[in-house]
């Protein structure tokens, strides 16, 4: 396996490993509230 | 704290032009589709079907697709931050801008200037003044965003935000090209390179332009038009880093069985599949959402605009990764099957949904009721019937196409020639031309009902602006 491979191989795994926090992050039980609440805010913009 | 002011005038101003555009991508779409079914209105070299085709799709992608995106993000931008556009000047010259480079991409390409890149056939010149359009635009709507005056962030703004950065840097990778003349340039890159990077922007011109913008308004307009909120704001961000995640790998399943390495080939195919996912997840918030709220399918117009065209796109999010997957796609690619396809997504899940987006935004902008309901719901099964019945027959059409090209005599000769499955097409094209006719009706009828909004549309009720749509 050639530098290129394990270059290739490291960015794919760091985003997928991004993607897990961004989950964990989004799904964590004390963010519930504060990840919902844009969905009840935007209701009343105009 | 005093409501802010929002600027409306500019987005009335895109309104109209997207319309505009949209009429004309609509009416040469159902010309080029005469066409096939008769050379003889080919009229050349201006009116032929190879300068004219390439106008319906740069007209139906940017003149209407393009056009409502900028006003549909200019209203929702200013709405979701609480915070006026940051710059009305901008706004105003990308408008400007915007009408200028639709009309020297349309006179060029009945010129015959071409580079030959599908969606991306306009010269040079005008590649720059996409370019400078764009970024004019992003400036204005990340800048207005940086201002806002809310905290946090709801997911039709990272939406709209991955729209502007991912139709930035796919545009402006695919346009690299050295110019020979004033009209004329060859693209940077060569051979198996230039079709891979024509690809990665063609389809991810699909998900920036014709994907990421209508999720943003679905979003948007869905709830507003409920009255009730989105199912799960958290599933919508999981759906949204997921479908970013996925996407950009996604290009070259247009170049499966050729020359472009392998590797890229079931690696395409393999981000293709998991894309259902993201694109599902949207889909499911969206049926989630109208929990308790299935009878306003039945009296509210602006919901089964969106519902149908969310239905839509859950189905081209199904019937692409299909089409990724080599042994189908070494079935149907090259047919009639394809064009299908794409109408689904394009006349089905992206025009339903910025249609619904521009019905609720004219009470707002106009300061009128829309003027008929019973037209609004003309329109909605005109364009619906007039689209299944395009698509529907090219499905037809490609199935039967495919399997007259596979067909073989036991020596190993082809059972048919080229030109005979040709004319095994004709009926399909004259039912597409007619599916397109009650499709172009059906947006007169659209144009008719802005129109008598405009003139003759009651002043609306306070109350009725907080849920639109009911019948």
């Amino acid at each position: 396996m050639d530098m290129a491979s394990i270059l290739y191989l490291a960015v794919t795994f760091g985003l997928f490993v991004v993607f897990v926090l961004i989950v964990r992050n989004t799904y964590r039980r004390r963010n519930k509230d504060a990840k919902e609440a844009p969905k009840y805010r935007m209701m009343d913009d105009d | 704290m005093g409501k802010p002011q929002y600027h409306t005038d500019i987005v009335k101003s895109f309104v109209n032009w997207s319309l505009v555009w949209g009429v004309v991508a609509v009416l040469v779409g159902v010309i080029v589709s005469f066409q096939m079914i008769n050379p003889d209105l080919n009229y050349p070299p201006y009116l032929t079907f190879g300068r004219l085709r390439p106008i319906h799709t740069n007209a139906g992608i940017y003149g209407w697709g393009v056009g409502t995106i900028f006003a549909m993000f200019i209203y929702m931008v200013q709405r979701l931050c609480k915070t006026p556009l940051w710059s009305l000047g901008l706004a105003r010259f990308q408008l400007w801008l915007f009408n200028a480079t639709i009309i020297a991409a349309a006179v060029t390409l009945l010129l015959g200037y071409n580079t030959t890149l599908e969606y991306h056939e306009m010269e040079w010149p005008i590649d720059l003044m996409i370019v400078v359009l764009w970024v004019a635009f992003s400036i204005n709507i990340i800048m207005t965003i940086i201002k806002r005056k809310e905290e946090q962030m709801y997911i039709s703004l990272w939406y709209m935000m991955a729209a502007l950065i991912g139709v930035a840097i796919l545009f402006t990778v695919n346009a690299l090209a050295v110019p020979v003349s004033a009209f004329k340039s060859y693209s940077i890159f060569a051979g198996t390179n230039s079709a891979n990077v024509q690809w990665w922007f063609g389809h991810n011109a699909v998900a920036m332009a014709l994907t990421a913008p209508p999720l943003a308004m679905f979003y948007y307009f869905l709830p507003k038009s409920t009255g009730v909120p989105i199912y799960s704001h958290r599933l919508s961000i999981i759906a949204f880093w997921s479908l970013i995640f996925m996407y950009l790998w996604t290009g070259a399943h247009h170049l499966l069985w050729t020359p472009i390495p392998d590797w890229i080939q079931t690696l395409a195919m393999a981000f293709s599949i998991m894309l259902i996912a993201p694109s599902w997840g949207s889909v499911i918030n969206g049926y989630m959402s109208m929990k308790g709220q299935w009878h306003q399918m039945r009296d509210n117009y602006l919901v089964k605009f969106l519902i149908l065209g969310i239905t839509f796109y859950g189905l081209q999010t199904l019937q692409g990764p299909m089409q990724a997957i080599r042994s189908f796609s070494a079935f149907i690619h090259y047919t009639d099957w394809v064009p299908g396809h794409i109408h689904m997504g394009t006349m089905g899940w992206v025009s339903l949904v910025s249609v619904a987006g521009i019905y609720f935004l004219l009470p707002r902008i106009y300061g009128r009721e829309v003027y008929s309901i019973p037209l609004a719901n003309l329109h909605f099964w005109l364009v619906v019937i007039g689209q299944l019945i395009w698509s529907t027959s090219m499905w037809i059409a490609g199935v039967l196409q495919a399997g007259m090209w596979n067909a073989m005599n036991a020596d190993g000769s082809l059972t048919y020639t080229f030109t005979e499955t040709m004319v095994e097409m004709y009926p399909y094209w004259w039912i597409r031309a007619i599916g397109g006719v009650i499709y172009l009706i059906g947006i007169l009828v659209f144009i008719y009902n802005v129109y008598m909004t405009v003139q003759k549309g009651k002043e609306p009720a306070p109350k009725l602006l907080e849920v639109e749509g009911r019948a």
